[in-house]
C-alpha cells in the first residue's frame, strides 16, 4: 500500500514535498476506505430493515382464522378481529403477534374415563384386552349404571369452533376441558340408566342423554364451540360378555317360542273357523232337505188322499204292488220258498258275512 | 462534525427501543398483571394493552394467565354416607380472578396454588360424598338421582373455601365414579348371577307363554267348533219344527200316512245288498202259490 509510512531515519532534505504529498494521499485513501465500508453498512442496514418489515407477512390457511394482537390487545372489534384466509401483514413481535385458530376443519374429542385399556393397534385390529376378572381404576375405564352394573362407554364428539376468541383466549387448553365434559356426561347418563337400557334396549336414548348433557355443559362453560353429529359407544365388560350374550340368546329363544305359538294359534283358529263354516253349511243343507222332503210328502199325501178315499183297498194294493216290483228289482238275491204242508219241515242255511257282488248302476226309478 | 439525519434517526430509534424496554410493558389478552413498587402492590391491570412502568428494580411486573385452567386429581377413595367405598374423580375449571390476592398468597407460583386448590377440592369432595348415600349417585329412579345437586354442593363448598385465593372456580364436574379393584370382581359375580337369573326367567317365560298361547288356541278351536255344532243343531231343530208343522196334513188320514211311510221305509230298507227270502203269502208271490199248487202237492 502507498500509505505505508517511510522507515524512521535521518531526514532527507531533498524530499519534503514528497512527504506532504504522501500524507494527503494516505488520509484520502483512508477516507475512501471508511466511506466504502460505511456504504456497505448502510446497505446492510437497509436490507435488515427491509427483512424486518417483510417478516411481518403471514399466510392464513383456508381452514384457519387469525387474530392479530397489538401490544397484547386484539386489533379491531367483533368480526373485524378475525383475519380471513390469505396474505396479511402485521408488525413483527413484540409490536404485533399473530394467533392462528383452526376453525374450518371439524375437531374431534373423545372421552377418556369410560373405556377399557386399549392401544391404537388393538383398536385397529378390533381386539380387546383379555378378561382379568378385575378392573384396575388406573388402567381400565368404566362407568357405573343406575342398577350398579359396570359397563364401558366412549363418547366421540365432533365439533366446530364457533367463537374462536372465547375458545382461544378464554381457556388455557379447551380440548382438555371438553374431554372432561365428555367424561362427566357419560357418567351422568349411565348413572341414570340401567345397564340393559344403555347397552341394548335404549341405546339411542342413552346417546341422546350423553349428548344433551355435553351440550348443556358446553353452553354453561361458554366453550365457544358447536357440536356436530357425534357418536356414543357402549360395551359390556369382556369378563361378563358371555353371560350377557346368553341372556340375549335366551331372550331371542323366548321370542321365537312365542312367535311359533302365535303361528300355531293362527293356524288352528283359521282351520277351526273353516270347519265351523262347513258344519253350518252341512246343517243348512240338511235342514233344507228335511223341510223340502216333508213338504213334498205332504203335497203327495194331499194329492193321493182323495183317490184313497174312493177305494182304499184297491189303492193300497196298487201302490203296494208297484212299490214291491221296484223293491224286488233292487234286491240283490231273492229266494222263493214254496209253502209246504205243516208236517214237512225244511232247513234253510244262510251264509253270512260273504262279500256280495256289487251291481252296476242300480236303476231304481 | 457533520450531522447525518439518518444517523440521528437510527440513534433515536435505538434509544427509543432501549427506553421502551425499560419503561413499558405489554399485557396480553390472556393475562392479568400486577405491578409492585419496591415490593408493594401498586396496581392491577386486567385490560390488555401497552403500559408504562418504572424500570427494574424500582417496579416489578407479575403476570398471570387468566384463562380457565383444568385441574383434576386421580384415583382417590371416598366413603359414602351408607359406608360404601367409591373412587371418585372431580375436575375443576378455574382461573385467576384477583391477581393481588393471588400474589399475596402464592407469589408467582402456580403449582403452589394448584396444590392448595387440590387440598380444598379433596375436602369438598370428601365432605359432600360423605353426606350422600350411593343411591344419590346412581339410581334408576330419576327422582332420587342427586347427581347435579352433589356437583352443586361441591362447587359451593370449594367456592367458600377458596374465597381469599383470588381465584374463580368456573365449573366443577364429577369425572369418574369407580369402585375399588376388589369390589369390581364382586360386581362381576353379581352381574353374572343376575344374567343367569334372567336366562332362566326368559326360558321360563318362553315356555309359559308358548303353552298359554297354544292352549288358548286349542280352547278357541273347541269353542268355535262347539259353537258351530250348537248352531247346526239349532238349524236342524228349526227344520224339525217346520217339518212338524206339516203333520197336520197327515192327521187328516193317519192310516194312509202310515201306509205311505211304510212303503217308503220298505223301499229304503231294501235298497242295496239285500237278500229276500219270500214265501207264497207275500204278495205278489201269492200268485205263484195258486199257480204251483195244482201241479205240485195238490193243496
Amino acid at each position: 500500500m502507498p500509505s505505508t509510512p517511510p522507515p524512521p531515519g535521518p531526514p532527507a532534505p531533498p524530499t519534503p514535498p514528497l512527504s506532504a504529498g504522501a500524507d494527503d494521499a494516505s488520509s484520502q485513501a483512508l477516507a475512501e476506505t471508511f466511506g466504502s465500508s460505511f456504504r456497505l453498512v448502510k446497505v446492510l442496514m437497509a436490507g435488515l430493515v427491509l427483512a424486518f418489515l417483510c417478516s411481518g407477512m403471514f399466510v392464513v390457511q383456508p381452514n384457519q382464522l387469525a387474530i392479530v394482537l397489538q401490544f397484547g390487545r386484539p386489533v379491531g372489534t367483533g368480526p373485524e378481529q378475525l383475519k380471513k384466509p390469505g396474505w396479511h401483514w402485521a408488525w413483527p413481535y413484540p409490536i404485533n403477534e399473530v394467533v392462528r385458530i383452526p376453525i374450518g376443519e371439524i375437531q374431534t374429542a373423545t372421552s377418556t374415563a369410560g373405556w377399557h385399556a386399549t392401544t391404537p393397534e388393538l383398536e385397529a385390529a378390533g381386539q380387546e384386552p383379555a378378561p382379568q376378572g378385575i378392573l384396575r381404576p388406573e388402567a381400565d375405564g368404566y362407568t357405573l349404571t343406575a342398577d350398579g352394573n359396570i359397563i364401558h362407554v366412549r363418547a366421540t364428539v365432533k365439533y366446530r369452533i364457533t367463537d374462536p376468541v372465547r375458545y382461544v383466549f378464554g381457556f388455557a387448553h379447551a380440548p382438555t376441558l371438553l374431554t372432561n365434559i365428555l367424561n362427566n356426561a357419560i357418567l351422568y347418563a349411565s348413572a341414570g340408566m340401567s345397564a340393559d337400557a344403555a347397552l341394548y334396549k335404549d341405546k339411542a336414548g342413552f346417546r341422546e342423554r350423553v349428548l344433551e348433557r355435553v351440550r348443556q355443559l358446553i353452553t354453561q362453560a361458554d366453550l365457544g364451540i358447536t357440536l356436530e353429529p357425534s357418536d356414543v359407544e357402549t360395551k359390556t365388560p369382556v369378563d361378563v360378555r358371555q353371560a350377557f350374550e346368553e341372556v340375549n340368546s335366551a331372550e331371542q329363544e323366548r321370542s321365537r317360542k312365542i312367535s311359533d305359538a302365535l303361528g300355531y294359534q293362527d293356524q288352528v283358529t283359521t282351520k277351526a273357523l273353516g270347519e265351523a263354516q262347513a258344519i253350518l253349511a252341512r246343517a243348512a243343507g240338511a235342514s233344507n232337505r228335511l223341510v223340502t222332503a216333508i213338504a213334498a210328502e205332504a203335497r203327495a199325501f194331499q194329492d193321493q188322499l182323495p183317490e184313497y178315499r174312493k177305494n182304499p183297498g184297491l189303492f193300497r194294493e196298487r201302490l203296494l204292488a208297484a212299490r214291491l216290483s221296484r223293491v224286488l228289482t233292487n234286491v240283490q238275491e231273492k229266494f222263493y220258498l214254496p209253502q209246504r204242508p205243516q208236517e214237512q219241515s225244511r232247513e234253510l242255511r244262510l251264509q253270512l258275512n260273504r262279500e256280495p257282488v256289487r251291481r252296476e248302476a242300480p236303476a231304481t226309478r | 462534525m457533520k450531522k447525518n439525519p439518518v444517523t440521528l434517526a437510527t440513534g433515536a430509534l435505538v434509544v427509543l427501543i432501549f427506553a421502551s424496554m425499560l419503561f413499558a410493558f405489554q399485557v396480553r389478552q390472556t393475562e392479568v398483571v400486577i405491578v409492585t413498587t419496591l415490593g408493594r402492590h401498586t396496581r392491577s391491570i386486567e385490560e390488555p394493552g401497552l403500559y408504562f412502568r418504572l424500570p427494574w428494580p424500582l417496579q416489578n411486573v407479575h403476570r398471570y394467565d387468566n384463562r380457565i385452567r383444568n385441574l383434576e386429581k386421580k384415583y382417590e377413595q371416598t366413603t359414602t354416607a351408607d359406608g360404601r367405598i367409591i373412587v371418585i374423580d372431580v375436575f375443576l375449571g378455574w382461573r385467576v380472578q384477583d391477581p393481588r390476592k393471588f400474589l399475596e398468597l402464592f407469589g408467582d407460583n402456580l403449582t403452589e396454588a394448584e396444590r392448595n386448590l387440590e387440598i380444598q377440592l379433596r375436602t369438598a369432595k370428601n365432605n359432600t360424598v360423605g353426606n350422600h348415600p350411593l343411591a344419590d349417585f346412581i339410581s334408576v329412579d330419576p327422582q332420587s338421582l342427586r347427581f347435579d345437586q352433589i356437583e352443586a354442593e361441591m362447587l359451593r363448598e370449594i367456592r367458600v373455601a377458596t374465597t381469599n385465593f383470588g381465584v374463580e372456580i368456573v365449573l366443577l364436574g364429577v369425572k369418574q365414579i369407580g369402585l375399588p379393584e376388589s369390589i369390581t370382581t364382586k360386581v362381576f359375580d353379581r352381574m353374572k348371577a343376575e344374567r343367569e337369573r334372567l336366562v332362566k326367567q326368559f326360558q321360563g317365560e318362553g315356555e309359559r307363554e308358548s303353552i298359554r298361547i297354544r292352549s288358548e288356541a286349542d280352547r278357541r278351536r273347541e269353542e268355535i267348533l262347539a259353537g258351530a255344532e250348537g248352531r247346526a243343531r239349532e238349524i236342524l231343530g228349526e227344520a224339525e219344527a217346520r217339518a212338524a208343522a206339516q203333520l197336520k196334513t197327515f192327521e187328516q188320514h193317519p192310516e194312509l200316512a202310515v201306509f205311505l211311510l211304510k212303503l217308503d221305509a220298505l223301499e229304503q230298507a231294501l235298497k242295496e245288498r239285500a237278500t229276500l227270502v219270500l214265501d207264497p203269502r207275500t204278495p205278489p208271490f201269492d200268485l205263484l202259490q195258486n199257480a204251483v199248487a195244482p201241479a205240485g202237492h195238490g193243496q
